[in-house]
C-alpha cells in the first residue's frame, strides 16, 4: 500500500499534462501539426516521419498536487502535509499520463492538389480522479467520521492502450479556406475502465433499538470495473509472454474502434487567421476478451449475532462468520459479466484565431517556403482554445501564442496557457530544417524546468522528419 | 540580427532542457509516510433469555452457556504486521436479577489459547436493566498474541439459577482498531 501511493506520488509532476499539444497546433513548420488539425495549411509537398522517431510524446499531470508538495524538503512532517493536501484537494481533481509513440507517419500532394498522410501510431492513455472520500478512509479510517457518507461514486478512471492507423485527405478548396478529415481505425491492446459509480458508505452510531453499537451501511452501491484485453493475460506466465501477446494485438489482434477527424483553416484576410479541429471523434468497440465486475446492493452490518444454541458435545455451533460472508455475497454480489461495451475516445476539440504580420521572404530571390504565392507572415499571434471529454467534465485549456519564422530553416512558438493544472504554463516549440531533415522539439511548464518537482503537468513532443519543399 | 538569434533561441532551449532537475525534494521521506486509520467496527451483540439458564425437561441449573465464532480477518497476515492497538468495549444490558461472569476466549485455527480476557456484570431487575461497560485495551506485545486468533469463545456463567427467572442479559459490541500501514 505504501509502496504503491510512493509510486503515484513520484509520478505526480514527472510527467506532464492532458493531451494538449498546444504548442504544435498552428505550428505549420511541423508536418505533425496535421495530426491536430487535418484541415491545416500544408507548406510542403512532401513528408516523411522517421519510423519510430517522427513524434514522440509524453504528457501527463496531476491538477491538485506537485511532487514537491509532497515530498519538499522541510521540517514538517510529510504525513502531515499529504493529510493536508487530501483535504486541500477536491474530487474534480486528476491524475492523468498520455503517451504516444509514432511509428510511421507520411504525407505526399498528389496532383489533384489533394495532400495525402497516414500513418501509425501507438498510444497510452490514463486519467483517474481523485477519490476524495475514499482517500480519507483509507488515509484516517471512520471513526472521527461517524455519519458522514464516504461517496463510491468517486471512483472514476479510465486506462487505454492502443495502436492507431490512420489516413486523411487535406485541400484547400478556395483561396481562404482549407478543410482536412483523417479516418482512424483503432486497435485496442488493453482497456479498463471504472465510471459512472454510485453508492455511499457510513457508519451511524446505533440508538437503543440497534442490534449492535454501531450500523455500518453501504447504500445502493453500484461499482463496476470493465475490462478489455485483460482476461486473457491473467492466465500468461511472465511478462516475455504478456508482452508477445500485447504486441500481437497492435495488428488488429484485439478489440477494434473507429474515429474521425476533422478540421479547416480560413483566411479571414490577409492578416486573420481562423481555425479549428475536433480529433478522435469515435469509440472502441470491446467485445472481445472483455471481462467487467459489478458490485451493486444495499447492506448494514452489525456484527456477529450469537445465538448460544444447545449444543451436545463436540458439536459445531452456527459458522456465523460463514454465513456473515455469504449474507454479504448475497445483499451486494461482485458479478463477472462478458458482455462488451463501447468506449467513447476522449474528443479533443481545438481553435485558434492569430493576426499575422510582416511578409516572410528568407532570402529575398526565392521564397522558398512560399511557392503557393500565399502570404506568409513572418510573426504571428493570437489565441488558441482546446478541450478535452473526461469522463467527469470537459478539461479545458486557452493560450495565449506567438510565432515566428526566424530564418528560413527555423522557427519557434512560445505560449503561454492556462488550464486545470496552473495559470503560469509557459512553452517553446523550435522548428530546424536541416537539409530535408525536420527536427522539432516542444514543451511547456519551461518556468518550472528549474524544478521539475514544482510542475503538475510536464507536456514534451519531439520528433525529427523529412521534408521536400514544393519546388 | 536573425543569425545571432537562432543560435541564441537553440542555446536557451538547450539549457532549458539540460538544466530541468528536481530540487529541494527528498523522496527518502517516501519511507516515513505512513498510513494511520482508525477503524471503528462492530463486533459480537447478543440477547441471553433467563430461561437459558435452567433446563426445565431435567429440572437442572445450566451455569453457563458458551457459543463460539469464528473472526478470521484478524489473524489476516496483513492485519497482524498494521494493527498497533485494538480498543474492545463491551457494553452489556442486564435485567436478569444475577450477577454474570462472561469470559472471552480468544483462540488460534489449531485451538491454541493466544488471549483471554473476562469481566463481571452487575445484576438488573426486570423493571430497571442495569448497564455494565468494559474495555479492554490490547497493545504491544499483547497484540501479537490477539492477531493469532481467529476464533472467540464467549462464556457467560451465572451463579445460580431457577425455572422462574426473569430478564434478559444483553450485550453489544465493538472495537477500535489503530493501523499502521
Amino acid at each position: 500500500m505504501r509502496n504503491l501511493l510512493t509510486i503515484i506520488l513520484s509520478l505526480v509532476g514527472v510527467f506532464g499534462v492532458s493531451q494538449n499539444k498546444q504548442i504544435l497546433y498552428g505550428f505549420d513548420d511541423i508536418p505533425q501539426s496535421l495530426m491536430l488539425n487535418p484541415g491545416s495549411k500544408v507548406l510542403q509537398k512532401k513528408h516523411y516521419g522517421i519510423p519510430f522517431l517522427s513524434q514522440i510524446h509524453v504528457n501527463g499531470g496531476s491538477s491538485g498536487v506537485s511532487a514537491y508538495d509532497i515530498f519538499k524538503d522541510g521540517n514538517d512532517n510529510i504525513n502531515d502535509r499529504i493529510t493536508q493536501k487530501i483535504f486541500e484537494m477536491k474530487n474534480t481533481d486528476f491524475f492523468t499520463a498520455t503517451q504516444q509513440l509514432e511509428l510511421i507517419n507520411f504525407g505526399w500532394r498528389a496532383k489533384n492538389e489533394i495532400y495525402f498522410s497516414g500513418g501509425i501510431y501507438q498510444e497510452f492513455d490514463f486519467i483517474a480522479y481523485f477519490p476524495r472520500d475514499l482517500a480519507i478512509l483509507a488515509w484516517e479510517g471512520n471513526r472521527d467520521y461517524l455519519d458522514y457518507e464516504f461517496d463510491l461514486g468517486e471512483i472514476s478512471t479510465t486506462g487505454d492502450f492502443m495502436t492507431v492507423y490512420h489516413f486523411g485527405l487535406n485541400k484547400q478548396i478556395s483561396k481562404k479556406l482549407t478543410v482536412g478529415a483523417r479516418l482512424k481505425l483503432y486497435s485496442s491492446m488493453f482497456s479498463y475502465r471504472s465510471v459512472k459509480n454510485s453508492g455511499t458508505f457510513v457508519t451511524r452510531l446505533g440508538d437503543e433499538n440497534s442490534e449492535n453499537i454501531y450500523e455500518h451501511t453501504v447504500q445502493n452501491a453500484d461499482v463496476t470495473v470493465e475490462t478489455s484485453g485483460y482476461a486473457s493475460l491473467r492466465d500468461l506466465d511472465g511478462a516475455g509472454q504478456v508482452t508477445s501477446e500485447i504486441l500481437g494485438r497492435a495488428f488488429f489482434g484485439g478489440n477494434i474502434g473507429v474515429g474521425v477527424d476533422v478540421g479547416f483553416n480560413y483566411e479571414i484576410n490577409d492578416a486573420w487567421n481562423l481555425s479549428a479541429s475536433a480529433l478522435d471523434v469515435g469509440a472502441i468497440f470491446h467485445s472481445k476478451d472483455v471481462e467487467n465486475y459489478r458490485a451493486h446492493g444495499t447492506y448494514t452490518l452489525d456484527g456477529i449475532n450469537l445465538i448460544f444454541p444447545p449444543l451436545g458435545d463436540g458439536e459445531p455451533t452456527y459458522p456465523y462468520y460463514d454465513d456473515l460472508e455469504d449474507e454479504i455475497k448475497e445483499e451486494i454480489p461482485i458479478d463477472t459479466l462478458y458482455n462488451g461495451y463501447t468506449q467513447f475516445r476522449p474528443t479533443k476539440f481545438n481553435a485558434s484565431l492569430s493576426y499575422g504580420f510582416g511578409k516572410f521572404n528568407a532570402t529575398g530571390a526565392c521564397d522558398c517556403l512560399n511557392m503557393g504565392g500565399e502570404n506568409l507572415h513572418k510573426q504571428s499571434i493570437g489565441l488558441q482554445f482546446y478541450s478535452i471529454f473526461r469522463p467527469k467534465r470537459p478539461q479545458m485549456a486557452g493560450t495565449l501564442f506567438y510565432h515566428r519564422r526566424i530564418t528560413e530553416y527555423l522557427s519557434a512558438k512560445a505560449t503561454y496557457t492556462v488550464d486545470s493544472y496552473s495559470f503560469s504554463n509557459i512553452g517553446l516549440g523550435v522548428s530546424a530544417d536541416i537539409g530535408k531533415i525536420n527536427f522539432y522539439i516542444v514543451t511547456d511548464n519551461l518556468i518550472n524546468y528549474s524544478n521539475l518537482a514544482k510542475a503538475k503537468s510536464v507536456s514534451l513532443q519531439l520528433g525529427f522528419n523529412i521534408i521536400i519543399d514544393e519546388e | 540580427m536573425n543569425k545571432v538569434l537562432s543560435p541564441s533561441i537553440f542555446m536557451v532551449f538547450a539549457c532549458l532542457l539540460f538544466t530541468a532537475c528536481i530540487k529541494d525534494t527528498d523522496f527518502d521521506q517516501a519511507e516515513d509516510i505512513a498510513l494511520t486509520p482508525v477503524i471503528e467496527l462492530d463486533l459480537i451483540f447478543f440477547n441471553l433469555q433467563a430461561n437459558r439458564f435452567f433446563d426445565t425437561i431435567n429440572s437442572t441449573q445450566i451455569l453457563t452457556v458458551r457459543d463460539t465464532t469464528e473472526i478470521r480477518f484478524l489473524d489476516d497476515s496483513t492485519l497482524q504486521e498494521s494493527l498497533k492497538r485494538a480498543e474492545f468495549y463491551f457494553k452489556f444490558t442486564n435485567s436478569i436479577p444475577r450477577d454474570f461472569q462472561v469470559d472471552f476466549q480468544f483462540l488460534s485455527e489449531l485451538n491454541d489459547t493466544t488471549y483471554v480476557t473476562a469481566t463481571q456484570v452487575a445484576q438488573g431487575t426486570f423493571a430497571v436493566p442495569v448497564i455494565t461497560e468494559f474495555t479492554e485495551n490490547v497493545e504491544g506485545e499483547a497484540i501479537l498474541l490477539l492477531t493469532q486468533a481467529s476464533k472467540v469463545v464467549v462464556s457467560v456463567t451465572i451463579p445460580s439459577s431457577n425455572e422462574n427467572l426473569e430478564g434478559t442479559l444483553n450485550l453489544k459490541s465493538k472495537t477500535t482498531y489503530f493501523l499502521e500501514y
